[in-house]
């Protein structure tokens, strides 16, 4: 009998597996090859002039690189935690709600529905230092000065944050919301006739439940905000004197606007051991979470 | 220079006073036209309300000549610009006639083709010779500028300076009489004595990326200073160029600016003057007939306009800029894409684009213009147009060298870190200029 190239279940699976070698391997090779050329958009011939390592040393090297990964990383992590704390408080008040939970719950979802460069140009708006609401409500309380909100070295983070925090708090509210709605009733009944207070239910049984939906919920955070972009482009450009420059205004301006592909590749490159650092510490947390819940290992 | 859409609200009020209709005028049949029947050009153009009624004209073009037009793609300016660059990497460039900008055409030399073959001198004799200068790199013609040029006159409030009180006051502190200021000197002390924060400010500027780097480029060159040298190594932290950045310094410590003026650009300016809470005002011609627009502007009426003011060294600055079409080297049919530019740049375009109130590059246009202007009886038009002909005589363009915009991305942080005193002014510049030389050393300047 004539014996087979692939096997069946190869042959099967290759559609699947070229498609995915098309889209996303192919690409994914190209720039990792492209972070080590100098390739500039606007010299094509670029592309094929190999430099090894150069563009990654370059940027070990680039105190301004390093300093916007680190802010990169303390923004990813405030807003990781207040986000979390927010949508823990809004989805415990959501699921209390005895009527129009519906409707508190579309309402919730309302600031996801913005673009982020609507979102960007809101809070540019009201945190301007003479036209904003921020100000000109201050300044009818009494305030006699301006507050310049986008240019402080700490409040332009601070604004920045305000913007990212209120964009998406709800999706931390609503997969919280989806783990209470989820959690069994029994536990908490039987913490209640043994005599618990709200406290010690919600921190010994709630959390535990909530945990993983918490942990998700960070992970695919942790991925938006360590890509953070429209809303900073917007609202500061990373400015003034690189006081808010995160990773990706500053991979996007050496890719696009000074058409260093090459160099911004390798930043690219780079920034994604932040997601990597993030994804991996939220996914050992949440297999951790499920263990303590006796889930899967 | 600016990239924006503000001439766009400069023309509501004289489009109703000065509709001789050039659109709809029939174009005499000469010049870079020809018979383009069965010829289908591809084309890439600079969309938003500015910039689009102008292409309503390719419909006469196509008429004329028999040739089509397919506009395949129309997007603000930093769209357009990365597309162009994605189709130069990509190496997609099979259309015809495309967008330019005088500050990037250094960037597209691979891209489009040198134009002078395909346009008869005498034509180009009708531009602005500055213009056709500006538009040239490496000797060759790399763009027609369309009637979208820029440059900045001074904006100022009428009454703060008719103001008795004022006068008084100004001179016993200044000791020289209040009038709009020729010098920047005296637009810096003008500035000060004007403002009262938080409720009113003496000016303003552009504080961030390529806009804050462009009005220190003109503030330089007219305290006598220069960018590069002529092998291109950086010179602006020179004695002129810290002389430059400290005028910006200190207005900021002066609380002469809003504080949150390192993250304003165009529109904010605009916003800002309209608003009534600044009296002078650098700023482009797109926004002279909003000022003055008492449905929009809280300063309608009271809006002056004069010629830009002079730098240490006696010259006046003038950083301009000015849109253009160009032509692919790859284009298959040359005549008839020359011919479009031609058109889209030509006498009846440009009066049609400046009647709308962009400024024009072709001298007969600005008579043209003014004559019509005179016979409408608008004063203030009148006025705008005169300060603005005057502004152009002092436009120069950035340096023509591809890496510039990639070289304010550079400089912009730092000055930005003089102004909020993060570095005294010789640090920003050094550092500045340290680390644009070594991009300069990197592309083999």
């Amino acid at each position: 009998m004539k014996r087979k190239f692939l096997s069946p279940p190869v042959l099967l699976l290759l559609p699947a597996m070229i498609i995915i070698a098309a889209v996303v391997l192919v690409p994914l090779l190209l720039s990792l090859y492209t972070s080590f050329t100098p390739f500039k958009l606007t010299r094509p011939d670029t592309l094929y002039r190999w430099i090894g390592v150069r563009n990654y040393m370059r940027l070990f090297e680039d105190y301004y690189f390093w300093a916007a990964f680190l802010r990169t990383f303390v923004v990813l992590t405030i807003a990781l935690n207040v986000e979390m704390l927010l949508g823990l408080g809004l989805a415990v008040l959501v699921n209390k709600a005895v009527s129009g939970q519906r409707a508190l719950r579309t309402i919730m979802m309302f600031p996801m529905m913005f673009s982020p460069i609507l979102v960007g140009f809101q809070f540019k708006f009201m945190f301007n230092d003479t036209v904003g609401l921020v100000n000109n409500a201050l300044q009818s309380m009494g305030m006699e000065r301006v507050i310049p909100w986008l240019v402080d070295e700490h409040l332009a983070l601070f604004s920045i944050l305000t913007a990212e925090i209120w964009s998406s708090t709800s999706v931390f509210a609503i997969l919280i919301l989806a783990g209470l709605m989820a959690i069994p009733r029994d536990p908490l009944e039987a913490a209640r006739v043994d005599g618990c207070t709200p406290w010690q239910t919600f921190r010994h049984i709630t959390l535990p439940y909530l945990m993983p939906f918490m942990f998700i919920a960070m992970t695919i955070r942790s991925l938006d905000i360590a890509r953070a972009y429209d809303i900073v482009q917007i609202m500061t450009a990373g400015g003034p004197a690189r006081r808010t420059e995160l990773l990706w205004t500053m991979i996007s301006r050496s890719g696009y606007v000074d058409a260093n592909m090459g160099l911004a590749n390798a930043m690219a490159y780079i920034s994604i051991l932040l997601s990597i650092f993030f994804t991996f510490y939220f996914f050992r947390k949440l297999m951790a979470a499920r263990r303590y819940m006796g889930g899967a290992q | 220079m600016k990239i924006g859409n503000r001439a766009f609200l400069f023309g509501s009020a004289m489009s109703a006073v000065i509709l001789c209709g050039a659109g709809q005028a029939a174009f005499a049949k000469d010049e870079v036209m020809g018979d383009f029947s069965g010829v289908t050009l591809k084309a890439k153009f600079i969309g938003g309300n500015q910039y689009e009624p102008l292409y309503a004209r390719i419909t006469d073009w196509e008429k004329a000549t028999g040739g089509k037009v397919e506009i395949i793609s129309k997007k603000s300016h930093f769209e357009i610009d990365k597309e162009i660059k994605s189709d130069i990497a990509a190496g997609s460039t099979d259309w015809c006639v495309g967008y330019n900008h005088v500050s990037f055409a250094p960037q597209y030399t691979n891209l489009y083709t040198d134009l002078t073959p395909y346009i008869p001198q005498d034509t180009l004799d009708k531009y602005n010779p500055s213009f056709i200068e500006a538009a040239t790199i490496n000797g060759e013609l790399q763009m027609l500028p369309r009637a979208q040029f820029d440059v900045s006159a001074l904006y100022y409030r009428k009454s703060l300076y008719a103001d008795p009180k004022n006068q008084k006051a100004f001179k016993e502190k200044y000791g020289y009489a209040l009038t709009p200021p020729d010098t920047f000197d005296q637009f810096k002390d003008q500035a000060i004595f004007f403002a009262d924060p938080p409720n009113f400010y003496g000016t303003q500027y552009a504080g961030k990326e390529e806009a804050v780097v462009g009005r220190f480029y003109e503030l330089l060159v007219a305290d006598g200073g220069q960018m590069f040298d002529k092998d291109w190594k950086p010179t602006f932290n020179s004695e002129s160029g810290q002389q430059a950045l400290q005028w910006f310094v200190d207005l900021y410590k002066a609380k002469a600016v809003p504080p949150g003026v390192l993250s304003y650009v165009w529109d904010d300016l605009g916003s800002g003057f309209a608003s009534g809470s600044v009296a002078l005002d650098l700023d482009w011609p797109g926004w002279a007939s909003y000022f003055n627009d008492p449905k929009q502007s809280k300063v309608a009426g009271d809006v002056g306009v004069i010629v830009q003011p002079k730098g240490s060294s006696g010259k006046r600055t003038g950083w301009s800029g000015m849109h253009g079409f160009s032509m692919t080297k790859d284009c298959g049919d040359k005549k008839a894409a020359a011919s479009l530019i031609w058109f889209l740049t030509n006498h009846d375009s440009q009066l049609f684009e400046a009647q709308k109130g962009p400024l024009p590059t072709r001298t007969k246009v600005w008579d043209d213009l003014i004559a019509q202007v005179k016979e409408s009886g608008d004063t203030y038009r009148g006025e705008v147009l005169t300060a603005f002909q005057e502004a152009s005589k002092h436009a120069f363009a950035v340096p023509k060298f591809p890496e510039w915009v990639e070289s304010t991305n550079l400089i912009y942080p730092e000055l930005q870190a003089a102004i909020v005193g993060d570095k005294t002014v010789k640090e920003a510049l050094d550092d500045a200029a340290e680390r644009v030389g070594d991009m300069m050393a990197d592309y083999g300047y």
